[in-house]
């Protein structure tokens, strides 16, 4: 069968990264745990030490609770980002006259750096969760707007004929039947790339605005000069970052797989 | 009112009374202005096949979008057993030169599609979608999507689609145009037993001298743009026309170069006219 022996070279192609990918490993950790041992472990201390570490505040409950609020942070932040993201993407990726009304706005806010607007949130909406949720918000945005724009601004003419010619008449139909479905992956792509920058703005805020979750962990562990806690209270950041973008990545390719034509 | 060949009164499925078409947009400033259809009168007669050709740019697409509804004409009407064409209608349904199947939809979807948008109940729709499929000879690549067909293949489902709802009258845009020749043949044949089994009106726009003859009962002939009705050639030649080699029967010559005739001196014109610098 042609389908077998394509799996099999493909499921040869990714077992030669897997062992790039742990020689790398090995390379780096190494030579973090030989540097850790001989110089200054106040510095920089050997991963090993980490890892104890890790699972030092993971039993004693200060990991678990910082995750679990940062976690809701990210929810809510990503969460009407997503919502707003979409509906305003649509809005002006359908509607001319939206585009040219919202359009300066938004390109100049996305011009400005969000780290920029931090003290300027923290007047308008305070140290406490709103304030944090504004800052995940602005950070997963804009990805997710402009990739809805784009998938929406560029609804296949020709489909749309085809619906109007077999009785799709009204906009919420057409929008059900031909324009959402065929910008359904870029959206998608949009929620994955809004999804890695949400965790980034979390951690930001947390750290910026008031002291909570990971953020605050961190920040603690710095200033008691714990940098094996903070190497361990850190390495959730980039793990969950991963994590995240690659369940958005499988939900993604559950809507590409018509696009390989 | 038209009189038929036997000389008895026929009531018009189409009648179309003096459309005319202009398309007109502002390009760097300038106004472009290109006349599509310059007045066309005619009767398309119920359960008839018949094709429309002309030169490239006669308008003959234009002519289709309007009977289809989906564009307006600047002047004159289109009827349908009477009453006027406002905008698309359940009694029509239209094949695609490029398939037009929605990439995102299985096979079995998109032939449900015009019955969805109709409300037909999901059971239902399903199972008459599913004898479309019968009919056209796809049932077994229901759950397929449409990339994984051949383009041959796409177009059936493009025929099965515009049957599901059953309409009267049947407009194909060049469906078998981007098709490669061998394959084009099998869809002629096919498209022509369909027809023979649903009895529907058809309208079949094409550039192609042989598709045009091979499948008509008569042949309406454009004039160059803006197009207008330039003759219309009857084909008698016997049916079922699969069941023998009709492009070998004296008739289907005659009506072939008859038409070659009146598109050559349109041609002729057209490059004389582009030669001395007129367009």
């Amino acid at each position: 069968m042609a389908g077998d022996v394509a799996a099999a070279r493909l499921a040869g192609a990714r077992r030669a990264p897997v062992a790039g990918h742990l020689v790398a490993a090995v390379v780096v950790f190494g030579s973090w745990e030989l540097y850790g041992r001989l110089g200054n472990p106040l510095l920089l201390p050997p991963v090993s030490d980490v890892l104890v570490g890790l699972v030092e505040i993971t039993v004693n409950g200060a990991l678990p609770a910082a995750l679990f609020s940062s976690l809701q942070l990210l929810a809510l932040g990503f969460g009407t980002s997503l919502v707003a993201g979409t509906l305003l993407g649509i809005l002006i990726g359908r509607y001319e006259l939206a585009h040219r009304v919202f359009g300066p706005f938004l390109n100049a806010l996305y011009a400005t750096p969000d780290i920029a607007l931090l003290p300027l949130i923290l007047l308008w909406f305070g140290f406490g969760m709103p304030g944090r949720v504004v800052v995940v918000f602005l950070a997963a945005f804009f990805p997710i707007m402009i990739n809805t724009y784009a998938g929406v601004r560029d609804a296949p003419r020709d489909l749309l004929e085809v619906a109007a010619s077999f009785g799709v008449s009204s906009e919420v139909a057409r929008l059900r039947r031909v324009v959402l479905p065929a910008a359904l992956p870029l959206i998608m792509a949009g929620y994955r790339l809004g999804i890695g920058r949400a965790v980034v703005g979390m951690a930001v805020a947390e750290v910026y605005l008031r002291l909570g979750g990971i953020g605050a962990l961190i920040v603690q562990y710095g200033a008691a000069m714990r940098t094996d806690l903070l190497l361990a209270a850190i390495l959730p950041l980039p793990l969950l970052g991963i994590a995240l973008t690659k369940v958005f990545e499988r939900i993604e390719n559950r809507f590409q797989y018509w696009r390989h034509s | 009112m038209t009189t038929d060949t036997t000389g008895t009164v026929v009531q018009p499925k189409i009648r179309l009374s003096g459309i005319e078409k202009t398309f007109r947009w502002t390009r760097r400033g300038r106004q472009e202005v290109v006349p599509a259809l310059g007045g066309v009168d005619f009767d398309i007669r119920p359960d008839e096949f018949l094709s429309v050709i002309g030169p490239s740019g006669c308008g003959k697409t234009t002519l289709l979008r309007i009977i289809a509804g989906l564009e307006a004409a600047d002047a004159g009407a289109v009827r349908i057993d009477g009453r006027e064409v406002t905008g698309p209608g359940p009694e029509r349904a239209m094949v695609f030169q490029a398939f037009g199947l929605f990439p995102w939809k299985t096979v079995l979807d998109n032939v449900m599609f015009p019955l969805t948008i109709r409300k037909v109940p999901a059971a239902e729709a399903a199972e008459r979608a599913r004898e479309q499929l019968r009919r056209v000879g796809l049932e077994r690549f229901a759950t397929s999507h449409p990339h994984q067909l051949s383009g041959g293949m796409q177009q059936r489902v493009g025929i099965a689609r515009a049957l599901a709802t059953d309409p009267e009258i049947l407009l194909m845009d060049e469906p078998f145009g981007a098709i490669d020749a061998q394959t084009r043949e099998y869809m002629q044949e096919e498209l022509m037993r369909i027809w023979a089994e649903t009895r529907k009106t058809v309208v079949f726009i094409t550039h192609d001298l042989d598709e045009a003859v091979l499948l008509a009962d008569r042949i309406l002939v454009l004039s160059r743009g803006p197009g207008q009705v330039r003759r219309v050639v009857d084909v008698d030649l016997p049916r079922p026309r699969w069941e023998y080699d009709v492009r070998a029967h004296p008739a289907f010559a005659a009506v072939r170069n008859e038409i070659w005739q009146l598109l050559r001196d349109d041609l002729r014109a057209q490059t004389e006219q582009e030669i001395s610098g007129g367009r």
